[in-house]
């Protein structure tokens, strides 16, 4: 008996070790990377060497993967390796970004070195969602000003420089309202945050986080690799949340847009209201700024609060020519922007355009013979810049607003 | 006629005979490849330390005013008339190598810029190129440490 049983148990160890030896045999070789920021070799270009490099921004041999997507660096199973990774394929949602993304020397660093991107975008209206959840509220009585009391998480501010930020945020909770329309509207309209999944269907296609805009993924099918980060970031992007359809405040619905946009003009907005040519030509990001689309710091109650591009910031008015600022420190944003998106060649001494809060328009610089030109961020185009000052505009100095502009220069449709 | 052994006798290896020997050469085998696996595991090479000395040649191969790029050692050796200087082009920010421009030196990940002694210009950056330790030996090759 026991004479079997040493036969059987040599038997099982045997074919235990063959198979150990097949399975070893039949594993992939692997593609050994060590990143010079971390020291530590990692083994995933085993199987994504074909990916490509996500930006010249993380070259892939000084960032490795790890540090962004975390994950298990040695294993050469898929499923071991890809199990403690953050945010699945999507390293940037706003639950996981600070072990991501963060970091002094990288996207969480202090504010006076523009590297506090990530403690910026937690406050902006995108991520809070507070400007549309106030509204909502407010006008169904559940509370009796426009003042923002929730976010889509609670927040706390870390700074106050406008007078119109709020303190703190508390998350907005639906199973604490009983009122049926706010109730549809948390079950039907909370599709266009940073922190929620996109609606379903192409146009809608985007990631959440800082994907969500810094990977154009519109128009495709986000089930394929997307392996991008970029500053030059296109409009249909934007169009992923904005001016792909309303919300029906009465059913608490969103509403798709049901016109079929030929052109980029039809295209760019839904068909209402008025736009002139810089307005749907160029990119959004061409004239919004940063701290506009990714928050200041501050917490606010509504996008209106926020500073917005004025027709003036740019053209200004017939007394006063934009502001500028020449660049003199080798550390102004400015030039760090540009070096992001060479679509300008900036260099100190350089002027450009500022917003009033001195935010920097770099990609419009003075040329030599005073005027101004715009170079689109996207794509490079050119455009000279017309100002109000010293032209023959009829504008009244104290109607600023674009409907005055727009009774002139809007575009026809 | 007397008895010869028999063509047909049957083998001495009987049924019992035979699994023993069948158990013993199975116990065996695993034990050789168990053996063997563990053996692989502790006499598996390790992996030797970086090199971190390396000979650069002549010395005149560096004429005064050059500025040589050494790929492998991720360093630059200027010559100046103060004398030799390595500079490591590893980038003290984010460890990006930089490249030469026409002001020194630049990072192509995040734009720190340094002048042609690798003092930093522009950040991210907040600290000079690293300067690393050049020996000239007696036979007039020089030596760069990367350590």
């Amino acid at each position: 008996m026991n004479r079997l049983w040493i036969t059987l148990a040599s038997v099982s160890l045997l074919v235990a070790l063959l198979a150990a030896a097949w399975t070893y045999a039949r594993s992939p070789q692997p593609v050994a990377l060590t990143p010079s920021l971390t020291g530590q070799t990692e083994y995933c270009l085993t199987c994504h060497g074909d990916l490509p490099e996500i930006s010249s921004s993380h070259p892939v041999n000084i960032f490795g993967c790890v540090s962004c997507h975390g994950g298990e660096r040695l294993a050469l199973d898929a499923d071991l390796a890809h199990s403690t990774m953050r945010g699945g394929r999507n390293p940037s949602g706003l639950t996981v970004v600070k072990a991501s993304c963060g970091g002094d020397l990288c996207h969480s660093g202090v504010p006076s070195e523009d590297r506090d991107h990530i403690q910026r975008v937690l406050t902006s209206l995108q991520s809070t969602y507070a400007g549309a959840i106030s509204q909502v509220l407010y006008t169904y009585g559940a509370q009796p000003d426009l003042t923002a009391r929730y976010g889509i998480f609670a927040l706390q501010a870390e700074q106050i420089s406008s007078s119109n930020s709020l303190s703190s945020l508390t998350t907005f909770d639906p199973g604490s309202f009983s009122n049926a329309p706010i109730l549809n509207f948390a079950e039907n309209c909370l599709n266009c945050h940073l922190s929620s999944d996109p609606l379903p269907g192409e146009v809608y296609a985007r990631f959440s986080g800082c994907a969500a805009c810094h990977t154009p993924t519109s128009g495709e099918d986000l089930n394929q690799e997307f392996h991008q980060l970029t500053t030059a970031i296109p409009y249909n992007q934007c169009d992923t949340c904005h001016n792909r359809g309303n919300y029906d405040l009465r059913e608490m619905e969103f509403r798709p847009r049901n016109d079929q946009p030929e052109d980029r003009l039809h295209d760019y907005y839904q068909p209402i209201a008025q736009f002139t040519q810089c307005e749907w030509e160029l990119d959004c990001v061409d004239c919004h700024t940063r701290k506009e689309a990714m928050g200041d710091g501050n917490l606010y109650s509504n996008q209106g609060q926020v500073e917005y591009v004025r027709c003036y910031t740019c053209h200004g008015t017939l007394n006063q020519p934009p502001l500028t600022r020449t660049i003199t420190d080798p550390n102004d944003i400015a030039l760090r922007q540009a070096f992001l998106n060479p679509v300008v060649d900036l260099q100190q001494g350089d002027n450009i355009l500022v917003t009033e809060k001195d935010e920097p328009l770099w990609n419009i610089r003075q040329q030599p013979d005073g005027s101004f030109e715009l170079v689109a961020k996207v794509n490079g185009t050119k455009y000279p810049l017309p100002l109000v000052t010293g032209s023959a505009c009829k504008q009244k100095p104290d109607q600023q607003e674009s409907k005055y502009c727009h009774a002139c220069h809007a575009v026809e449709r | 006629m007397p008895a010869t052994p028999s063509s047909d006798k049957k083998s001495d290896l009987n049924r019992r005979d035979f699994l023993s020997l069948l158990s013993k050469t199975l116990i065996a085998v695993s034990g050789m490849l168990g053996l063997g696996g563990v053996l692989r595991f502790f006499t598996a090479p390790a992996e030797e330390p970086p090199q971190t000395r390396f000979d650069l040649g002549p010395a005149v191969n560096y004429p005064m005013g050059s500025r040589t790029f050494i790929n492998r050692e991720q360093a630059v050796i200027l010559h100046s008339p103060q004398g030799f200087l390595a500079l490591s082009t590893v980038c003290p920010h984010l460890g990006c190598l930089v490249n030469p421009d026409q002001d020194g030196f630049a990072c192509p990940c995040h734009g720190s810029r340094y002048d042609k002694n690798g003092k930093v210009m522009r950040g991210p950056s907040k600290q000079d190129l690293n300067e690393l330790r050049l020996e000239e030996n007696p036979s007039g090759e020089l030596i760069i440490y990367t350590d």
